[in-house]
């Protein structure tokens, strides 16, 4: 009983202030992660690394618009969005005041248009997506005439591009070369 | 100062075991493989499976981990049982007993006649595959709910999408309580529900007055289903966070569970930085479990002065998960191939510090528990764990050492970082509530001394490999010592950077089947403090019903009612 009581005038007061005052965290806690949807490219690097499917994108093509969204209540705090986004757009804070008063309030969503593409003129990918690639590959490429060849390429849908390649090796007689070979 | 630690290629050990089986039952062994130096599978025919277990269990000194049930139709046309033993004696290893049940033909010879320990596993593989037992003698559903519909058998490849919910095939609770009273005996029922708790579960005390003659008990009540999700939905690589989610304590010893498994499987070697940082963090883990464990046995001896103090302290090991692993709860960390985290020398510093501190402050408050004066009258002698018990069941941890036995997976198959200390295993001879205690008590200055150890002479290099490639169908064991003991994964890789099958064991499964042994001749008013002795995530039980065996009435008494006669003992329930 004496140690007891020792104990208790030892410790005096344990209990902290909180809710009334902050709750001083670790610099490095993993907490509620932020969008920054200026910085996003949409490019869904964070959809497939998300193991708990907390964040997800659904295109609408009517609308040409492609929506990103976090589900908070999903989310397992693990990080591994914000190690493989390629533009910083997502990181964790160490906020951990979650709690809403709607299910819904916990979603966040961002919509981003979408690029047509040059040849068709349908929406296919995420302008912002086509335009850090087109900028990305401009930086690398070895001539004015390849960078904006590139560009294009980069502005055409996946079937136009096939389309254009079935016609290229029509143009280039690749078929009957082989054809000549197997003879 | 010691040497660092250097990493040495481990011998293959355990033939011993498998000579020695093929002396004694010929014509058994069909097969031997080995998935890791210390892990070996051998296939035996199906009909000298009960046999062949039995003799490696009693004989050889074996330890039933767990029984995986498997659907390898699609492999090899049958379905694969798996029997996991820990040799613990000589040629120390784990041995795993394979047989095959051809489609068609769906049922086995029950081991549970022979080996006790075998029976959940084996009501668990009758309600996951429709595998019947022959000679089972507990043939009661135990994973599946009384009203989920005949022949449907979740874990079969093509049973169900694990979104399906079947509708429920009747209203009633037809589960029939076991009472081995010889005398008339009164019910009470404790459990099953508490909307808050993760695992509740319905406990049947059968009494004469206020002592138990015989206890029965039914979980699963919140069957999450995680191993079809992990099997069907996620990636194998994933399946670490998922791991995680087993427990709301020991979550990190899961992780690391699960992530050795897979890299046993693929022979990945995890670089020593990396184990030596998931060692730290399992001992984190211990550390705040225990405290948690040390503060409740407080509280249920009516002791809350001593459980807050417990918990004050219990913030402090809190606190160094959050800095060690930007997590309170240790979650995240684990990737297949290492840690995603290292620690920096600002936080070795402050670990190092808050240790010293912690230990001090252990000291002090278990000496300040074992001295207040009702503390040992309440605890000493109650809930005893009869040894040749747990030589039947396999417990695990401080339970099972608190009976006598030598049984602490780090010590006697010791992997990653433990192989970089030097550690006993701390056993009491009680068999008590008190001689748990004890245990969990001294292993806390374990815990401490081995983060102290592995943070001074951490080795140096990376902390992750990427250098491995998915091999399908692949299988093999991992293994860690948790908070309440071995916690045991048992991975087969899929052909889709899947899993094909994730068996997962907690501790405590291994612990439930000897609750009730535990609970015989002891009084009512002792059962909340011995069922928390084992250490289960406490929010397992929270009613209790009572049935007077001689008077022949039940009565349900609320579970907050039989923890206030646990801590008060005054104005029983049952009057």
């Amino acid at each position: 009983m004496f140690k007891l009581l020792k104990e208790i005038f030892r410790t005096g007061e344990a209990t902290v202030k909180y809710p009334f005052a902050p709750l001083p965290v670790e610099k490095d806690m993993r907490g509620k992660p932020e969008h920054e949807a200026e910085r996003c490219i949409a490019c869904a690097a964070c959809t497939i690394a998300c193991p708990a499917n907390a964040i997800g994108m659904t295109t609408d093509v009517q609308a040409a618009t492609r929506t990103w969204s976090i589900d908070y209540g999903r989310c397992v705090f693990c990080g591994r969005c914000e190690e493989v986004c390629p533009t910083d757009a997502i990181r964790l804070s160490t906020e951990f005041e979650l709690a809403v008063a709607r299910r819904e309030d916990l979603t966040r969503r961002a919509v981003f248009r979408l690029a047509r593409c040059e040849v068709c003129d349908t929406p296919f990918a995420v302008a912002k997506e086509v335009a850090y690639v087109q900028d990305l590959i401009e930086a690398t490429a070895p001539g004015a005439e390849d960078a904006a060849q590139r560009r294009r390429l980069v502005a055409t849908c996946p079937s136009c591009k096939r389309l254009h390649d079935v016609d290229q090796l029509e143009k280039l007689g690749v078929g009957r070369r082989i054809e000549e070979t197997r003879r | 100062m010691n040497a660092p630690f250097k990493a040495t290629k481990k011998a293959p050990v355990g033939a011993s075991h498998v000579e020695a089986l093929r002396a004694v039952l010929p014509h058994a062994v069909i097969e031997e493989s080995r998935q890791t130096a210390d892990q070996i599978t051998v296939t035996v025919k199906l009909g000298s499976l009960p046999e062949a277990v039995a003799y490696l269990y009693y004989q050889r000194g074996g330890w039933l981990s767990v029984v995986v049930g498997n659907d390898e139709r699609a492999l090899n046309g049958s379905f694969g049982l798996y029997y996991v033993l820990s040799m613990e004696e000589e040629d120390r290893c784990y041995f795993v007993v394979h047989a095959a049940v051809p489609e068609g033909k769906e049922e086995f010879p029950s081991v549970t006649p022979k080996v006790p320990a075998c029976v959940w596993g084996e009501r668990e593989v009758r309600d996951m595959y429709g595998l019947r037992p022959i000679g089972l003698p507990d043939e009661r559903r135990l994973v599946l709910p009384d009203d989920w519909p005949e022949g449907l058998h979740p874990l079969r490849k093509d049973a169900m999408d694990y979104r399906f919910r079947p509708a429920p095939t009747g209203d009633d609770e037809t589960y029939a309580f076991v009472n081995d009273a010889k005398e008339e005996t009164t019910v009470v029922p404790l459990g099953p529900l508490h909307i808050t708790s993760d695992e509740p579960g319905h406990f049947r005390l059968f009494v004469d007055g206020e002592d138990i003659i015989d206890a029965d008990y039914r979980l699963f009540y919140v069957h999450r289903g995680m191993e079809k999700v992990a099997e069907t939905r996620m990636g194998y690589d994933e399946v670490t966070f998922l791991a995680d989610r087993v427990c709301g304590i020991c979550g990190y010893a899961h992780s690391v569970a699960y992530a050795n498994s897979v890299e046993n499987a693929l022979g990945i070697e995890v670089p020593l930085r990396g184990q030596a940082v998931r060692a730290v963090l399992l001992e984190t883990e211990r550390l705040h479990s225990h405290l948690l464990n040390l503060g409740l046995a407080c509280h249920f001896v009516g002791f809350d002065t001593g459980f807050m103090q417990f918990f004050r302290i219990r913030e402090k090991a809190m606190m160094l998960a959050e800095m060690l692993t930007g997590s309170r709860k240790t979650y995240a960390i684990n990737l297949i191939g290492g840690v995603r985290r290292d620690i920096l020398g600002e936080q070795k510093t402050r670990t190092l510090a808050a240790l010293v501190e912690l230990r001090d402050d252990v000291t002090r408050l278990v000496d300040m528990l074992m001295s207040t004066a009702n503390v040992e009258g309440r605890v000493k002698g109650v809930g005893r764990l009869d040894p040749q018990v747990a030589r039947d069941y396999s417990p695990v941890g401080p339970l099972v050492r608190g009976s006598g036995h030598r049984r602490d997976t780090r010590v006697l198959h010791a992997f990653g970082g433990y192989e970089m200390v030097d550690l006993g295993i701390n056993v009491g001879e009680g068999c008590d509530v008190l001689a748990r205690t004890v245990v969990r008590a001294q292993e806390v200055y374990d815990s401490i001394a081995i983060i102290e150890k592995l943070l001074t002479d951490t080795p140096r290099g990376p902390i992750l490999t990427e250098d491995f490639t998915y091999k399908p169908h692949k299988f093999a064991l991992g293994f860690t010592e948790a908070p309440r003991g071995e916690d045991i994964h048992w991975s087969m890789t899929g052909d889709n950077q899947k899993l094909w099958r994730w068996r997962c064991r907690a501790s405590t499964y291994a612990n439930w089947p000897v609750l009730r042994y535990m609970l015989r001749g002891n009084t009512v008013s002792d059962a909340p403090l011995i069922v928390a002795s084992i250490d289960p995530c406490y929010s397992c039980t929270d009613r209790v019903t009572v049935v007077d065996v001689k008077k022949a009435t039940q009565k349900t008494v609320p579970y907050k009612e039989m923890e206030r006669y646990c801590r008060d003992r005054t104005a029983s329930p049952l009057k």
